[in-house]
């Protein structure tokens, strides 16, 4: 019971620990996102306890028939932007601060495991505290349904502005992950479903952008989208692999993507919310936008500095070999997310049964 | 062996072989041989449902092999040979692979026996085709591309969202007749409209197709819309509301065709106005109008491939398709001429060429269930086709005045590939039965009545000397160096300027906020730092006490919440 | 393209040649006549056959000749009045615009019918 607590409660700790050292800028906000880590979340996490005299993490949740009206609300609001890591506006800025970091590693690790790290606690407090079906039956999840798509369409208007390429993609990142979030907030098991299964299609598409990005900067130097014109002539590896892990990201076919994406319109679909359907699929409009032009301008555009004839000079190989295994990941993970779903399915099959999609 | 493989896995295979081969006549030859491959493997395929693979829990059907399908497939194969055949000399392998991976997507979705098939190669269809956009490596292309591939992608994800709303009310993914009524249902005939260029939906074609590859905008023309033809045929036959459209369809493009330039986008609104016929076919919806949709569509890719090809031959040798550039080349392009001629009498539909045996299924059904309104406006679009891509096309580029131009005959290649289009237009105009044995029903329509060819014949006759009257009075409008407004000025001036005003909103309200937000988040931490920092009062004094003291406050405010919920 | 600085039309291609009639002066003339005669017959051919039509209209002798006329005319006419409302300049969408640009060379394969 405590050893909950204690997981629950440190989680955001631990985690920020070891990077902020490195981001100057970040600090503050870093300071400002473990502030409202203690305050909200451990706040929720006290009133759960003296509610409902447990902190176990159970199948159906724990709060049903403890805690009604607008409170569930209230409580949820806690969780929601205690878990800062989620990413949700408007508690997102610390993430574009860090992600700049120079250091490739680190901006890799807060793309993929530390904001993971995040939603999946949001999406375990959603599944195992309050459950899909109370959160369903109050209806207490439904302005977070509101801000995480307020979120995914704003995040991405402000990935397009961006020009610094790790700024970009770091916006992307907020966008996608309040995907996750509204899968959560759906609360069908579809959507939970797809959330749970966006988690790891999204890390493997994001993976496989980042490295790119990495490999970019280590061969060119470059940080700036609009001097990227032309390069994917000489690095034609690394703009493969951020070619598909893009496709991945927008949610096409063949690449594990388009299940997720499928199962959280299909959770939308169930409940009814056509204009989550209409986030979802502006979203993979501006997804589109924001980067595939970034390989267009690479094949296609002439480059500024560099002859028309330029030979192919990737970086090497153990740079871009990374990014092209991780996109040919994105590829398996389309075949294989079958087997993904029935592993996440447990996690989900108490409700209705209907895991069917 | 063959038979065995969807016919989409062919093609995409064959691209993945392109990369081992050198490039050059070897890997010409090679594009050429797919799809005489594929169209052997869809000629020889059984009707049924081969390629079932069960997949995320749905069973998917890749290849669902009936007459309907295996018309468009086949079509679809022989465009691909054609423009191949076409492209012969293009050594550049974007756009060698993407024309392999953009046939191959067209025909598996054609095959999709489901809807979730016929989303991937939907999407397919949609990211293979940019890459014939952006291979014309320029801004403008760049530009064209990324709009080109939101709006099809947009498409896309419509037709998913469609799909999901349809499974979750009917609980079945197949690809069947639909009825309209649901929001899935109107997602899906959405989607399909966007890809079919319905009115105000429809203008993504004009924008792209004009910035493609020479090679690239003959491949283009083929595929995307007459999979969308496909779709409806198969989806919404007897939509009424198909007939209003598709009437709009064949009417508003003729305007618009006479007053442009770029004979590329002529022809784009051209094929806009064909398109237009179809869909009046499919919304009629009878087994002769399915028939005439579908023959009509064979005809069509064939005779606006030859004439893409002869604007794109002309293009080729001289460097623009601007009407007002141009003239007078048959001199030294008389090959590439007769050919275009050829093209302009079988889409203005002349009697023994191929237009008149399809089109004229169409038109027939339309008055036999008396929509005489309709009627009467698809008469006139067929005049209208011939101002446009019968006159306008051949006159204007290689008759009209002398542009002084002396280009060189169209290479041997391309000459071959519209030779045979050329052929086929002529062959199928004089002997149609061939082709009305393809199609997915019994066929009963004489085309060669009295009645048929005579009035056809007046009304082509009559347009063309009113042709020439306005000639020679000087009214007919010439040709000027100006693009033209269309839909797409919404969102290439509207929006962005709109967007560009609220953006400035947005940032002024938030950079208020944040300003607000630092100066008394400052405050907070130096206070914060005061009292708890390591010289702080509550760090010094008693820090066990204060962390007491907070987890009291924090346990009464948590209890007086409870209490009043 | 330029135009030919040094223009020979006998050594045109022989069917270029051939096709020239049409630009002999009153080529225009006899084909424009040649096609009202034609239209002419056409209409009489109307009086020549039992008609099967669907509509009241297509029962006028001539319908179809006289609409296309009509309509064609219309056509022509409206569209000059579209032309109005629509023209813009080539670079009323700025310079990064396929209708501004030049095709790219290296795609084609410009030369001369006598190069």
């Amino acid at each position: 019971m405590f050893y909950e607590i204690l997981t629950v409660s440190t989680y955001p700790l631990v985690a920020h620990k070891g990077t902020p050292e490195a981001i100057k800028g970040a600090r503050t906000y870093l300071g400002i996102l473990i502030g409202t880590s203690i305050g909200l979340q451990l706040l929720a996490i006290i009133w759960t306890y003296t509610l409902t005299g447990t902190l176990d993490f159970t199948q159906g949740g724990i709060l049903e028939g403890y805690i009604a009206g607008p409170m569930v609300a209230v409580l949820l609001a806690l969780y929601a932007f205690g878990i800062g890591k989620a990413a949700l506006m408007p508690f997102h800025r610390w993430l574009p601060a860090a992600m700049v970091a120079p250091t490739p590693v680190s901006a890799l690790l807060h793309a993929v495991a530390v904001v993971k790290a995040g939603v999946f606690t949001m999406l375990k407090v959603g599944i195992y505290i309050f459950g899909i079906d109370f959160l369903a039956e109050t209806g207490a999840s439904e302005w977070l349904m509101w801000l995480a798509a307020y979120t995914i369409i704003a995040a991405s208007i402000i990935a397009i502005t961006k020009d610094n390429l790790k700024a970009r993609l770091a916006y992307s990142t907020i966008s996608q992950l309040s995907y996750i979030t509204l899968g959560m907030a759906l609360a069908t098991s579809m959507g939970a479903l797809g959330g749970g299964l966006h988690i790891a299609m999204h890390a493997m598409g994001k993976i496989t952008l980042f490295m790119a990005a990495g490999s970019i900067y280590v061969a060119t130097h470059k940080t700036n989208i609009s001097q990227m014109n032309g390069l994917g002539r000489i690095m034609p590896f690394t703009y493969g692999a951020f070619f598909i892990g893009a496709l991945s990201i927008i949610g096409l076919p063949p690449l594990g993507g388009s299940w997720s994406k499928w199962l959280l319109v299909l959770g939308a679909a169930d409940t009814g919310q056509w204009i989550m359907i209409g986030v979802l699929m502006l979203s993979s409009l501006l997804n589109v936008y924001y980067l595939l032009s970034i390989v267009g301008r690479g094949f296609f555009l002439p480059a500024a500095d560099q002859p028309a004839d330029a030979k192919i000079a990737e970086s090497p190989t153990l740079v871009w070999l990374p990014p092209a295994l991780t996109a040919a990941g994105c590829v398996v993970l389309f075949f294989y997310a079958g087997e993904l779903q029935e592993f996440l399915s447990p996690i989900v099959s108490g409700y209705g049964g209907e895991a069917d999609g | 062996m063959i038979d065995q493989i969807p016919t989409a896995f062919l093609f995409f295979a064959a691209a993945l072989v392109l990369f081992a081969l050198p490039n050059g006549k070897i890997r010409a030859a090679f594009l050429l041989l797919v799809p005489v491959l594929a169209a052997y493997q869809i000629w020889m395929l059984e009707a049924g449902v081969h390629s079932q693979v069960g997949f995320f829990g749905f069973t998917l059907d890749l290849m669902r092999v009936d007459k309907l399908s295996r018309v468009f497939a086949l079509i679809f194969a022989i465009a691909a040979f054609l423009s191949n055949l076409y492209a012969w000399h293009v050594r550049d392998t974007v756009q060698q692979v993407a024309a392999l991976l953009y046939a191959g997507s067209a025909i598996g979705a054609v095959f999709a026996g489901d809807l979730i098939t016929l989303f991937f190669y939907w999407e397919g269809t949609a990211i293979a085709s940019v890459f014939l956009i952006w291979a014309r490596r320029t801004e403008g292309a760049y530009n064209t591309g990324m709009r080109y591939l939101v709006i099809q992608i947009g498409s896309g994800v419509v037709l998913l969202a469609g799909a999901a709303l349809v499974y979750r009310e009917t609980g079945t993914i197949a690809f069947e007749a639909m009825t309209l009524g649901s929001v899935g249902t109107w997602l899906i005939f959405l989607s399909f409209g966007v890809k079919a260029a319905f009115p105000l939906l429809h203008n993504w074609l004009q924008d792209s197709y004009p910035a493609a590859t020479v090679t690239g905008t003959v491949i283009l023309s083929a595929f995307t819309t007459k999979l969308a033809i496909y779709a409806l045929a198969r989806g919404f036959a007897g939509t009424e509301i198909l007939i209003y459209i598709g009437a709009i369809m064949t009417l508003f493009p003729i305007f618009f065709a006479e007053i442009e330039n770029d004979l590329r986008r002529v022809l784009a609104y051209s094929l806009n106005n064909q398109l237009g016929f179809m869909v009046v076919g499919i919304g009629i919806g009878t087994e002769m109008a399915l028939n005439g949709t579908a023959a009509h569509a064979f005809a069509h890719i064939l005779y606006k491939s030859l004439l893409f090809m002869s604007v794109g031959a002309v293009l080729y040798r001289t460097g623009t398709s601007k009407a007002s550039e141009l003239g007078g080349l048959y001199r030294t392009m008389p090959l590439t001429a007769i050919l275009c001629l050829v093209g302009a009498a079988s889409i203005s539909a002349f009697p023994l060429f191929s237009g008149f045996v399809t089109k004229s299924l169409i038109i027939d059904q339309t008055a036999g269930a008396h929509y005489q309104i309709i009627w009467a406006i698809l008469v006139f679009a067929s005049a209208g086709v011939l101002s446009h891509s019968g006159i306008k096309i051949p006159f204007f580029t290689f008759f009209a005045h002398d542009s002084g131009m002396r280009p060189k005959e169209a290479p041997i290649h391309m000459l071959l590939a519209m030779g045979i289009i050329a052929f086929l237009c002529i062959g199928i105009g004089v002997y149609p039965d061939p082709l009305y044995a393809l199609l997915p029903y019994e066929v009963e329509f004489h085309p060669y009545t009295a009645g048929h060819v005579i009035t056809q014949l007046q009304l082509l006759a009559f347009a063309l000397l009113a042709f020439g009257v306005l000639m020679r009075t000087g009214i007919h409008p010439p040709e000027i160096r100006a693009i033209n407004l269309d839909v797409d000025w919404s969102y290439r001036r509207l929006f962005p300027a709109l967007l560009s005003r609220i953006s400035a909103v947005v940032l002024f309200v938030w950079q208020s906020v944040t300003r607000f937000g630092h100066r008394h988040k400052n405050n907070i931490i130096d206070r914060l730092y005061h009292s708890h920092g390591p010289e702080g009062r509550m760090a010094q004094v008693w820090p066990t006490g204060s962390m007491v003291l907070w987890i009291a406050i924090l346990l009464g405010v948590t209890l007086i919440v409870n209490f009043m919920s | 393209m330029d135009k030919h600085p040094n223009d020979n039309p006998d050594t045109y291609p022989r069917l270029g040649r051939m096709m020239m009639w049409v630009d002999k002066p009153g080529s225009a003339n006899k084909i424009f006549w040649a096609l009202a005669i034609f239209c002419g017959l056409l209409f009489l051919a109307d009086f020549a056959y039992e008609k099967h039509g669907h509509f009241d209209v297509e029962y006028i002798p001539g319908f179809y000749g006289i609409y296309g006329f009509v309509m064609f005319t219309a056509l022509i006419l409206l569209a000059k009045g579209l032309r109005v409302l629509i023209k813009r300049p080539e670079d009323y969408y700025g310079d990064k615009a396929v209708d501004r640009e030049d095709y790219p060379e290296a795609e084609l394969d410009k030369v001369n019918y006598d190069d």
